[in-house]
């Protein structure tokens, strides 16, 4: 029978690595917004590098050409930790070349993505420092629980963030937010311009953001709430175009499962 | 009085972590700020997402053309914001709505760069001044509108939940020709 840990390792890699790959060739489709008479021109955005000699050398890596090889290589990369799983030279080069994107796109491109990017990211990373100092197994708990307490965090401080603002606890706000969207606001007859619906879905989400820790209390529970979290998160894409953001969070979910598991067995003998 | 066990004090430090965190936003701490702390914030979690309902900046720019009598005509003030139409599709590929919210982000932090410039300082210095000006350039040109001049406006927005309610005017550009 396949172990717990190993099929949360290899969902973690198959999922981060297809969401590695959405951002990749979006980058990839993008070199005409990053040339150097467009609007995210190098060019310009080199004076924000505060040391002349970082700015040299990423002025290179930042060649078009040079970038473009970057991203393909970053998607070859991907397409081996889906295969073949994670190892120290694959991880290093994907941690080193997000900061190099990162650091490319003004420090983020996407926001709430790019954060839980870094996080998997650095979990994966620390799995394989570990694992190159012949403690793999101990390198895979350090970073799922590393995964789990950021994602976990994330959600109860957003729902806490919620719940001391008025216009998340009357609704408003999911309206205003809504009618600001990338597709355009919300239709005069839209279901969520009623004030009621508008009050129980930004309750709904304030509380179910809040009780997230409580996800550690049973596996099964950790199951729902991520259930719970990819709706949310597949409702954000809807509304507000952030597909990578439904990505990225999705690999932290085998991270929470298992931590949950874990917890539940080793600390409260559930 | 037991001592406490390892279990319970895991589920003490458990508790405590939480506890710690609902304090930090109630306890107002010192920003930090630094060039490479802002280019590296992706490490720091932004727990703010969409919270709080307030001022938001909005981009808005006018062109113009000059006439043989060398005045110039105006086109109304538009708003440059990003609207994209919506496809079940960009669930799995999304550049360019991608590239829409990485604009309006800018537009953020230029209004935050123009926060934080000390009193008489020029903006014209700052990179996010040099990108939002190629950003009003793309829009225009976007727009079909053949100009000589154009001149831009940062307003920070008050929206209610059906109409705007308040507008403030932050910055406004010299008219530049083009």
């Amino acid at each position: 029978m396949l172990s717990a840990m190993w099929i949360a390792i290899r969902t973690t890699e198959i999922v981060f690595a297809w969401s590695l790959s959405i951002q990749t060739l979006e980058y990839l489709r993008m070199g005409k917004a990053t040339a150097d008479d467009a609007l995210w021109s190098w060019a310009l955005q080199r004076a924000d590098i505060p040391n002349a000699f970082v700015r040299a050398v990423l002025d290179v890596l930042f060649k078009p050409r040079v970038h473009q090889w970057h991203l393909l290589m970053r998607l070859l990369a991907a397409g081996g930790l889906a295969v073949q799983g994670a190892s120290l030279p694959v991880i290093g080069f994907l941690f080193l070349g997000n900061l190099l994107i990162l650091i490319r796109w003004r420090g983020a491109f996407n926001g709430g993505s790019d954060f839980m990017t870094l996080v998997v990211l650095t979990g994966l990373l620390i799995s394989q420092v570990l694992a190159a100092f012949g403690r793999p197994e101990l390198g895979w708990q350090a970073a799922f629980w590393y995964i789990a307490i950021q994602a976990i965090t994330s959600y109860f401080m957003s729902g806490s963030v919620k719940l001391l603002r008025r216009e998340w606890r009357n609704g408003s706000a999911m309206t205003i937010f809504l009618n600001g969207a990338i597709y355009g606001p919300l239709s005069h007859t839209h279901l969520l311009r009623k004030s009621w619906l508008a009050l129980l879905g930004s309750w709904g989400f304030i509380v179910w953001e809040i009780l997230f820790p409580f996800s550690l209390l049973d596996p099964r529970l950790a199951t729902l709430f991520c259930a719970v979290a990819a709706l949310f998160h597949f409702l954000v894409f809807w509304f507000f175009g952030l597909n990578r953001f439904f990505w990225a969070w999705l690999c932290a979910f085998p991270a929470i499962i298992w931590c949950s598991a874990q917890f539940s067995t080793r600390f409260i003998g559930v | 009085m037991s001592p406490l066990k390892f279990g319970h004090m895991t589920e003490f430090l458990f508790v405590a972590y939480f506890l710690v965190l609902i304090g930090t936003l109630i306890v107002k701490t010192p920003v930090i700020k630094g060039p490479w702390l802002f280019l590296l914030r992706a490490f720091f979690p932004n727990w703010k997402f969409f919270h709080a309902v307030g001022h938001v900046p909005h981009l808005y720019a006018r062109a113009a053309t000059q006439q043989p009598s060398g005045e110039l005509l105006w086109s109304e003030w538009c708003l440059i914001y990003p609207r994209r139409t919506r496809r079940l599709g960009h669930w799995l590929h999304n550049p360019d709505t991608n590239l829409g919210l990485a604009q309006q982000n800018l537009v953020d932090h230029f209004w935050a760069d123009l926060y934080d410039l000390p009193e008489g300082q020029d903006p014209r210095g700052l990179v996010t001044y040099a990108m939002v000006s190629r950003l009003v350039d793309q829009a225009l040109h976007e727009q079909g509108l053949g100009f000589s001049h154009r001149q831009f406006e940062l307003r920070m927005v008050l929206d209610g939940r059906t109409d705007t309610v308040d507008t403030q005017v932050m910055m406004t550009s010299p008219v530049v020709a083009c």
